[in-house]
């Protein structure tokens, strides 16, 4: 028993924020050695009191002995096996609301952000674990809230591309739950694969417990928090930001969703490659720009022009439907997307072409507002067809849902009966106050600083690779010479001048 | 006379094909207007009121064909109007061919063709600079009274290098101009009219050429469609252009455009273009150009009006003279855009001073009796093409000056332009940590293309 309680003891060890006995380098050092002997620990010291009050999960806490807390909770998962076909397979304890599941969402909503860092490995079976659970109990979407949570423990910005992003958004799109899925996606992706090499990491500005460091600096390769291997990852890396556009597509944010696949459009590439999915990006932001304005957004400047040229080709009829689509030409639009029927099927996009009849509608009547100040909604059902009320539904629907600053009224006049009446930028219910715009201005600026500074992270690890110190030093080197050659010809010079002088 | 040309099989195609056709009778008195022409351009001109116009089309082929017939030369030019008269007045004693003439002057021109090829060669044995030039000269207007514009020019360019003076070289280059010209050939003529500007002239000689340099210039850029240039050649031209003796042979104000173009032309493009202020100073307080306007009192009129704000008037005296202007030989293609951009421009500056004007009063205003359309869809393709900024309230049936609130806009643009700069450096970010990371996109599947879609 007392040997029992050693071990607790040991597994309690290192706690959270623990820096007044060392140094923060030092305190890394401890932290290491402790993880190296817990990794050695048999699991059985871990299970011995299982479901007992003295239990090591009933007297850790998570949140300060987060590292202790882990291993003991992988062990005990282990220990049940993890090959589970059915739901009948899985344990009970592991079921969502028995106990052993409750400490697991416990441990990811509470685990110590720092000290979680250097245990990436163990965090990342425990995320499988969570997933597997629930696939095999066939309701995937239990695992999203939980991933999530840990996520944000781990990195509040969330912004160090990890498996876990692509396994929550892969969980959301298949179920649907897109809206889940909005607040990891909101967090913008600034690093990726980030390595830092190990002379940096063990300086004391470089240590992983520094709290300054943003998420790319502590979130490494090297710690396992993500298990990519190199030559898969751009894959990866796509298919989250295209399962991202989808889910945002899902909750009809169609300009997030553009900007999102851009991510993908992006991708360096080397004359002119390309792969599927940046093939099935293009063909959804052909299609979402549409929705977003209407007319050919320019392809980001930093697009690669070959793969630009084939993606072009292989993606012929979405350039169809968005020639009708600019065209302003209803029928040749039905017409298109008609004839596309199967393309759209196979590629998965049939939704999103269904969507582009709406939109344009739309788009008619929200460009209205620059010819018009106000007009009989009778007009508009002579263009565009339908019943009179049909159409009033339908604008309020729009002004409702922020697309139009417009308001229908009833003129009174039986002849000219409802109409639709616009108002100026800075009035109507969608105008913003001087106040407003302020404060998105400023929340704007701070947004573009936050960013700067994932930039100059983004740069300083750039500066470490070791091309970027080979580069360096050639051109060094190169300058040292040229400068050689420059002091010699005015070595040159000045005995010259002495001879005019003498002259 | 008009009713049976337009019924003619010639202006049944036209109507078939969609051409124009300049129905209203014209202002202008056929005999006086083409004296005023010589040479190709009054067969040029005649040729083409014929083809246009019913009610001129009788009158023009007679007197061209009896001038291709008795005094010229041409006869690919004779066959081609008698085919245009057989066409719309098959009875007409002049619309069959006179073959004996044909036959006649074909032999000639052979024979005087073979006669200068042969002194051409002989000069060219004698290796006399000034004789090769002079025979390559005759060769020219050999070429030109047969109508072989292109053969023409071949042979005054082969007279470039053994030209010996700057007057040679200055003659050989208008006359180059001038049979481009005939061809309508425009990028020949502007890259001729550089080269003139090469030529070391004198005095009176290159005040001359500068005169003609304008005026064609201004024509070419006309009919390339390049209106604000046309205007500023054309009120540049010297008004010696009026009276001035021929040069290199060439009498320019009756062989390729009169005064009265110039005037016409000019004044045209000079209202499409220039806003009240520009037309004040530079076009009616010009005393240049007021020697060409005085030849057209009615554009001086249409120019004085705009300037005085009374656009309606300016267009009334416009619209009065668009058949005449469709049966120029230059204008006719560009007189619809021009006429349309003077109106956008009237209806621009009428609704400046306005916050708020009914549509029945911009339609009295602007609605030109006879013309089709609806003053509603042509504001409303105004305000989409973002020439005029206004609303249309339909509701109340009145075109509205938005309201503008600068403060505003401001913000919102700051705003709209800082998340876009926000976007593109996440792109930067993205690109910048794939490339750092090696992952970019190749044709070697082991590096990279590999797909794991939905693992």
């Amino acid at each position: 028993m007392s040997k029992d309680l050693d071990f607790i003891t040991f597994c309690s060890n290192v706690q959270a924020r623990d820096f007044e006995k060392a140094s923060r380098l030092e305190y890394q050092g401890l932290i290491r050695s402790h993880v190296r002997t817990l990794k050695d620990a048999k699991p059985n010291k871990f299970n011995a009191h299982a479901n007992t009050p003295s239990d090591i999960l009933e007297i850790l806490d998570p949140s300060t002995s987060t590292i202790g807390y882990l291993f003991a909770l992988l062990a005990r998962i282990e220990a049940f096996g993890t090959n589970w076909s059915t739901p009948g397979h899985v344990p009970r304890d592991l079921r969502p609301g028995y106990p052993l599941w409750n400490k697991v969402i416990r441990f990811l909503e509470t685990a110590d952000p720092i000290l979680l860092r250097y245990v990436g490995e163990q965090y990342r079976t425990l995320n499988m674990h969570v997933e597997c659970i629930a696939r095999t109990l066939g309701q995937p979407a239990l695992a999203i809230a939980p991933l999530r949570a840990g996520m944000m423990r781990l990195d509040t910005t969330t912004g160090t591309f990890t498996s876990t992003h692509l396994q929550i958004i892969r969980l959301c799109v298949e179920t649907r739950q897109y809206a889940a899925a909005v607040p990891i996606l909101d967090n913008y992706i600034h690093s990726i694969t980030p390595t830092l090499p190990a002379n940096v990491t063990n300086m004391e500005y470089g240590c992983l417990a520094n709290e300054h460091l943003t998420s790319g600096e502590y979130l490494q390769l090297r710690f396992g928090h993500s298990d990519l291997p190199l030559a898969t990852t751009l894959g990866k890396v796509q298919e989250y930001y295209v399962l991202g556009a989808m889910a945002y597509i899902g909750i009809h944010d169609f300009k997030k969703a553009r900007d999102f696949l851009e991510h993908v459009l992006v991708t360096p590439s080397n004359q002119g490659g390309t792969t599927g999915l940046f093939l099935e990006a293009y063909k959804k932001w052909v299609l979402v720009s549409l929705l977003v304005d209407g007319s050919a957004t320019q392809t980001p400047r930093t697009m690669h022009p070959g793969s630009l040229k084939i993606v072009r080709s292989a993606s012929k009829a979405y350039e169809a439907v968005a020639d009708a689509f600019k065209a302003g030409d209803v029928k040749k639009l039905r017409s298109q997307i008609a004839a596309g029927h199967d393309t759209w099927a196979e590629d998965g996009n049939s939704g999103l072409v269904g969507q582009l009849e709406q939109g344009h509608y739309r788009l008619y009547i929200s460009r209205l507002a620059n010819t018009y100040s106000a007009i009989p909604v009778s007009k508009i059902v002579e263009r565009l067809g339908g019943s009179t009320q049909d159409a009033v539904n339908y604008l309020n629907t729009l002004s409702k849902q922020g697309h139009l600053n417009a308001q229908t009224e009833d003129s009174g006049d039986a002849k000219v009966g409802v109409v639709l009446r616009f108002f100026p930028d800075s009035e109507g219910p969608l105008a913003k106050t001087e106040k407003q715009q302020e404060q998105a201005l400023v929340a704007q600026t701070q947004r573009i600083q936050a960013l700067a500074e994932q930039i100059r992270s983004a740069d300083f690890r750039l500066g470490l690779t070791k091309e970027y110190v080979a580069n360096t030093k050639r051109e060094k080197e190169k300058a040292a010479t040229t400068g050689d050659a420059m002091d010699t010809s005015w070595d040159d010079g000045v005995p010259e001048e002495d001879i005019l002088g003498e002259g | 006379m008009g009713l049976d040309a337009e019924n003619s099989p010639h202006f049944q195609e036209r109507r078939a094909k969609g051409a124009i056709i300049v129905k209203d009778l014209p202002k202008l008195d056929l005999e006086s207007y083409i004296s005023n022409y010589n040479g190709f351009a009054r067969s040029a001109r005649l040729l083409h009121i014929a083809t246009l116009s019913p009610y001129l089309a009788y009158e023009a082929l007679h007197l061209a064909i009896t001038e291709a017939h008795d005094r010229g030369r041409n006869v690919d030019l004779y066959q081609r109007l008698v085919a245009l008269l057989a066409k719309i007045a098959p009875t007409d004693p002049l619309a069959t061919l006179d073959k004996d003439w044909i036959e006649r002057t074909q032999r000639e021109l052979k024979a005087e063709g073979d006669k200068l090829e042969h002194e051409l060669k002989s000069y060219k044995n004698n290796m006399i600079k000034e004789s090769i030039r002079m025979g390559n000269e005759d060769l020219g207007h050999y070429y030109e009274a047969c109508g072989d514009y292109g053969g023409a020019a071949k042979a005054y360019g082969r007279m470039r290098e053994h030209c010996t003076s700057p007057k040679h070289l200055a003659d050989m280059t208008l006359r180059l101009i001038y049979v481009t010209i005939a061809q309508q050939s425009w990028t020949a003529v502007s890259s001729q009219l550089i080269k003139l500007d090469l030529v070391q002239l004198k005095g009176e000689e290159r005040a001359k050429v500068a005169a003609i340099q304008n005026a064609c210039a201004g024509l070419t850029q006309l009919c390339t469609g390049n209106l604000a240039g046309a205007a500023s050649s054309l009120i540049h031209t010297s008004p010696i252009f009026i009276t001035m003796p021929p040069v290199a042979g060439i009498t320019w104000q009756k062989d390729v455009m009169s005064a009265h173009d110039v005037a016409v032309y000019g004044g045209l493009c000079a209202l499409a273009t220039m806003d009240r202020a520009e037309l004040q100073s530079k076009v009616l307080g010009n005393p240049d150009f007021r020697n060409f306007l005085e030849l057209e009192p009615h554009i001086r009129r249409a120019i004085t009006l705009f300037c005085k704000s009374k656009y309606s008037a300016c267009l009334e005296v416009l619209e009065g003279y668009r058949s005449d202007y469709m049966l120029d030989l230059y204008l006719s293609k560009a007189v619809t855009a021009i006429y349309n951009k003077i109106r956008t421009k009237s209806v621009v500056q009428y609704f400046i001073p306005f916050s708020c004007v009914t549509l029945e009063e911009m339609a009295s205003k602007f609605q030109v009796s006879g013309s089709s359309g609806n003053i509603e869809e042509e504001l409303e393709q105004m305000i989409s093409e973002g020439v005029l900024d206004a609303r249309i309230d339909l509701v109340n049936r009145l075109l509205v000056s938005p309201l503008h609130d600068p403060r505003h806009s401001v913000h919102s643009d700051a705003l709209s332009m800082a998340q876009k700069y926000e976007h593109t450096l996440h792109l930067r970010l993205t690109r910048l940590n794939l490339l750092q990371a090696g992952l970019t996109m190749s044709f070697d599947k082991s590096q990279g293309g590999g797909q794991q879609f939905g693992t």
